[in-house]
């Protein structure tokens, strides 16, 4: 695609990145305290706050990445983005969404303190501080990585512009301005993807037309027809998505620990102006990701039905792109994907601040701290962290032959099924207690990390095992089991130990919510 | 083998069994238990507090139709 860009997509670039930073920069203007900086003021519309969500959860990776999984395993990459969306949102939105913005928290950890107690909060901050903290490096490092590849640019130009760019706003107005800035990123990422979807479909002679090719390449590949326009994949299937891991593990376990327990995700619906906006902003989400892989997942398809020999389908949309698009448009899709990028990164680095700012120096060091003083701590940290990013793109691109950028995107699965864990039995069950849930948590981390280990084959071959899962990219398992194994813990250690009072309980748990009594 | 190996052997096993029909009506089972659960909430829960009382504010309208749109995708897909 790199020489497909003229003059005028340069500009179209230029338009929108000019005009994200310039609204986050106006936004930055009205932020006075910490809680200005943290949670807008509690002052954001229920529509921001919901295109934000689906922005956020929408990286520039995922467009190129979604759409090249889409090429190469079918559009079973779709369940990411439906069963593996839609009713965690729902769910979110009505029951615990509302309590943790009823208690006024800023952080899911803080909530975890309120429930159990400051080992649980700390251990919970650690965790989402080290992934969010490296998940920046990777976004940034990734990003760069693929714009070398598919427009030619400069790999450390590309993280120092970015970071730049995302830093400038994201340090002047925190979480209102990386939500505004969000709606406009969803907008654009939406219209530059549809744009790809009906040019495709157009070029391939309407929907029969783009099937009938489809079943083409299936015939040509020797596999069974409709396997690539399938959702529900045999349990059996050579596809890093059988029905059992996206059901188990990715609409059960990893979608709802990811929609209430991610603070990247969770934390702009804390700023909400209501608790009814709160709620309104999942089901707006939700609602919008709907539409997510139909238009990120079938143009992977499109691209499978033009281009059956790309080989590496994360080759597939921009190919698509530079062969169907016109000068101009095709500024459109590469704003669209500076805008996925963006989107996440802004809301990792705030997040993450967030964290550092209120889980760490407020609770540790300075807890009579006041909130014009967190607003100048969290610019500070937020400063810090991107720089922290940029040294660890560098890093990450010297060991990359080490294989860390897929441990990374593992490590996600390790902890996330064991944070559901705390989330449910400290919302549902309030029997549950600090010791159990400490005790459960870590050990929940441990297993998927024995699990994780019992599947790298020098282990497994070294002990003289089969290989403990037979799906490629298992992390989908990991989770589920690293959830049962935390959810037993949880269970026999607070069943051990003596219960939380009632009146520790009042308002943190579901049970009390109507005013239930023991 | 570890014992591990054996039991992720058994579910394997089990779940490899299921025909895909009825994996397909797992899946919806779940999306209209979901459907059910939303439209029998509440409606103190599911509109605002100063609202006017349109059908359109109450979110179960919304929230049904994410959950309607599901239904028909894993239906039809």
């Amino acid at each position: 695609m790199a020489g497909k860009l003229a003059f005028i997509d340069y500009l179209v670039l230029a338009a929108y990145l000019i005009g994200t930073v310039a609204l986050g920069l106006a936004i930055g203007r009205r932020i006075r305290t910490g809680r200005d900086y943290f949670l807008a003021g509690k002052s954001l519309p229920w529509w921001a706050v919901g295109m934000s969500l689906v922005a956020t959860d929408i990286g520039g990776t995922d467009i190129i990445g979604v759409g090249g999984a889409a090429y190469s395993h079918g559009l079973a990459v779709g369940n990411f983005e439906w069963i593996g969306c839609v009713p965690a949102m729902i769910v979110g939105a009505f029951v615990f969404i509302p309590i943790f913005w009823k208690l006024g928290i800023y952080t899911i950890p803080e909530y975890m303190e309120q429930r159990f107690n400051v080992g649980v909060r700390t251990a919970l901050a650690v965790t989402w501080l080290i992934f969010m903290a490296c998940n920046l490096g990777i976004m940034l490092y990734a990003s760069a990585k693929m714009m070398n590849v598919l427009f030619g640019w400069n790999e450390p130009a590309c993280v120092f512009i970015t970071a730049a760019l995302v830093g400038v706003y994201t340090l002047a107005g925190g979480l209102a301005a990386v939500v505004y800035t969000d709606v406009i990123q969803c907008a654009v990422m939406i219209g530059g993807c549809l744009l790809a979807l009906f040019i495709g479909i157009a070029d391939l002679g309407g929907v029969d037309g783009m099937l009938e090719s489809i079943r083409a390449v299936e015939a040509n590949k020797g596999l069974p027809e409709g396997r690539m326009t399938e959702l529900i994949l045999p349990a059996d299937a050579d596809t890093p998505f059988p029905w059992t891991g996206i059901l188990f593990g990715l609409a059960l376990i990893l979608s709802p620990a990811y929609w209430i327990g991610n603070q990247a995700i969770v934390q702009r619906s804390l700023g909400a102006k209501s608790e009814f906006a709160a709620k309104a902003s999942y089901i707006w989400g939700a609602l919008l990701k709907n539409l997510i892989p139909v238009i990120v997942a079938i143009p992977g398809l499109i691209a499978l039905a033009k281009f059956p020999e790309l080989g590496d389908g994360d080759k597939a949309f921009p190919t698509l792109v530079a062969e169907l698009f016109p000068a101009g448009l095709r500024g459109l899709f590469l704003a669209a994907f500076i805008a996925a990028l963006m989107s996440s990164v802004d809301s990792y680095l705030n997040a993450s601040a967030t964290i550092v700012t209120n889980d760490f120096y407020k609770r540790f060091f300075r807890p009579e701290a006041d909130d014009a003083s967190l607003l100048t701590i969290g610019r500070i940290v937020t400063a810090a962290l991107l720089a922290w990013a940029i040294g660890f793109a560098f890093v990450i691109a010297r060991i990359e032959g080490m294989g860390i950028y897929a441990i990374f995107q593992t490590l996600m699965a390790f902890f996330q099924g064991p944070a559901l864990a705390l989330i449910l039995t400290g919302l549902l069950w309030k029997r549950a207690n600090g010791k159990g849930a400490f005790v459960g948590f870590i050990g929940g981390v441990c297993f998927s990390v024995l699990l994780y280990a019992l599947s790298q084959e020098g282990v497994y071959t070294s002990l003289g095992l089969q290989p403990l899962f037979k799906v490629p990219d298992p992390f989908l398992f990991y989770s589920i089991w690293a959830f049962v194994v935390a959810l037993a813990l949880i269970a026999v250690v607070s069943l051990s130990n003596p219960p939380e009072s009632d009146e520790k309980l009042k308002h943190v748990v579901w049970h009390f919510r109507k005013g239930g009594k023991s | 083998m570890t014992p591990l190996h054996h039991i992720g052997e058994f579910f394997r096993n089990v779940t490899v069994a299921i025909p895909l029909g009825v994996v397909r009506a797992i899946f919806l089972a779940l999306l209209v238990g979901l459907l059910i659960w939303v439209l029998r909430l509440p409606d103190a829960e599911t509109t605002p507090a100063d609202g006017s009382g349109k059908a359109t504010e109450n979110l179960k309208l919304w929230a049904g139709l994410a959950l309607a749109a599901q239904i028909l995708i894993y239906s039809l897909v």
